[in-house]
């Protein structure tokens, strides 16, 4: 059975454009015989997350707001692999993007452990997808690349990736620059 | 009527109601201490300000007017809720495309429900690279842990936000000893994973939901 991989695309028509990455990383997966799924988050309404809890302790597994947000939730669970797709924001991710993640909080336990000398959150479900971002910049940033990278390994810890990887690029970069990053990002976590 | 030595916004970023907001609460110990140094202040609530293009007008309106700025929001997946990274992208963009009189500074403060502080370290960057995007003056991040549980660090806590007083009322850089502060945990970690976990226990039982803690409603099916 083909193995299943969702693209959370962050992007929006007023902004970076992200369809160029979108467009090769679905290439590459399609290749390589994966099953690809992307969501338009920028399309979809996605009520913001409340910080209520509820998700944990009202309704365990699924947010209180029923909207599309639980769709995106669980498409992620049933994923092996999540391309988080976006702008690159003062090193971090576009509303949009951040939006959908913030509404992922249903897929881990709320109950705490110790994890590499942190505390982190306990897994809900045994397996989880492997993480992968692509980050954009309008202009080069080394700064706000190495925070995006950061970003995206700090929330494979805690949404329990088992494998991750990320890269950047430019919108002025050329079209080989980009695709060589994307293809060699999704390679290192679905070889 | 005596004339305000400068304006502080508080740009509250939590969802919830500024006055229920952890971060909030804190950062109003920050404004009432400049109030008594003769500061006038206003809040923003960032999720009410991106809700309508009337609402994002008077955050900016607000930001323009504003001597000093201090940011308070929750950690929501290593990084900030969603509206509140929209009312950012706001500010910068206003900034950017602007004419520039002022320069306010700007001050962080980030509460995570991790007990351990530091775990705000990646959200402070990018907090740093918005107000270098939105020409304000970086005067510095206070990371704060252990969601609302304090019990072991309230007088350090209440320290550092006199610091941050003294910071944005005196003109000078947040000190290191915030940091200093700051950093440690409020309680030890085993503690924090056992209490937490009881405490979510409890609520769960509440909401007669203590069987279901472990559901798995999403589950994919075995083909």
């Amino acid at each position: 059975m083909a193995k299943v991989a969702r693209i959370l695309d962050g992007g929006r028509d007023d902004g970076v454009s992200t369809s160029r990455a979108r467009e090769i990383a679905e290439a590459y997966l399609r290749e390589k015989g994966w099953n690809v799924d992307v969501l338009r988050l920028a399309e979809i309404k996605i009520a913001p997350c409340m910080g209520c809890f509820g998700c944990w302790v009202k309704t365990p597994g699924e947010c209180v707001i029923d909207d599309a947000g639980r769709d995106v939730a669980r498409r992620v669970v049933q994923s092996d692999l999540v391309v988080y797709l976006t702008p690159v924001l003062f090193g971090g991710y576009s509303p949009e993007l951040k939006k959908a993640v913030d509404r992922l909080i249903p897929n881990i336990l709320p109950f705490f452990r110790r994890v590499k000398g942190e505390v982190h959150h306990v897994k809900r479900y045994a397996r989880s997808a492997r993480l992968v971002g692509i980050g954009i910049l309008p202009d080069r940033n080394e700064e706000e690349a190495e925070i995006f990278e950061t970003l995206v390994r700090r929330n494979a810890i805690n949404m329990h990736a088992p494998a991750v990887e990320s890269t950047v690029f430019c919108t002025t970069d050329i079209e080989e620059t980009v695709v060589r990053r994307i293809e060699w990002a999704l390679s290192e976590v679905i070889a | 009527m005596t004339e305000s030595k400068g304006c502080v916004l508080l740009l509250a970023g939590s969802p919830k109601p500024v006055e229920e907001s952890g971060s909030a609460v804190r950062a109003r110990t920050v404004i009432d201490g400049l109030e008594e140094r003769g500061w006038a202040s206003e809040t923003v609530h960032l999720q009410t300000a991106v809700a309508s293009d009337a609402n994002t007008a008077e955050l900016l309106a607000a930001v323009d007017r504003a001597d000093a700025i201090i940011l308070a929001a929750p950690l929501y997946v290593d990084s900030l809720p969603a509206p509140t990274l929209r009312a950012l992208e706001r500010i910068a963009a206003h900034r950017r495309d602007g004419a520039l009189d002022q320069s306010a500074r700007f001050v962080s403060i980030l509460l995570c429900g991790f007990v351990e502080p530091s775990q705000n370290a990646t959200c402070q960057l990018i907090l740093e690279r918005f107000a270098e995007r939105a020409h304000l003056e970086w005067v510095g991040g206070v990371s704060l842990g252990g969601g609302g549980a304090e019990a072991f660090g309230k007088r350090r806590i209440r320290q550092a936000l006199r610091l941050i007083v003294e910071a944005i009322d005196e003109e000078i850089l947040l000190s290191f000893s915030v940091d200093e502060l700051t950093e440690k945990p409020a309680m030890p970690s085993w503690l924090y994973v056992v209490g937490g976990n009881a405490m979510w226990k409890k609520a769960a039982k509440q909401h007669g939901a203590e069987e279901r803690l472990r559901a798995k409603p999403y589950e994919r099916p075995i083909a």
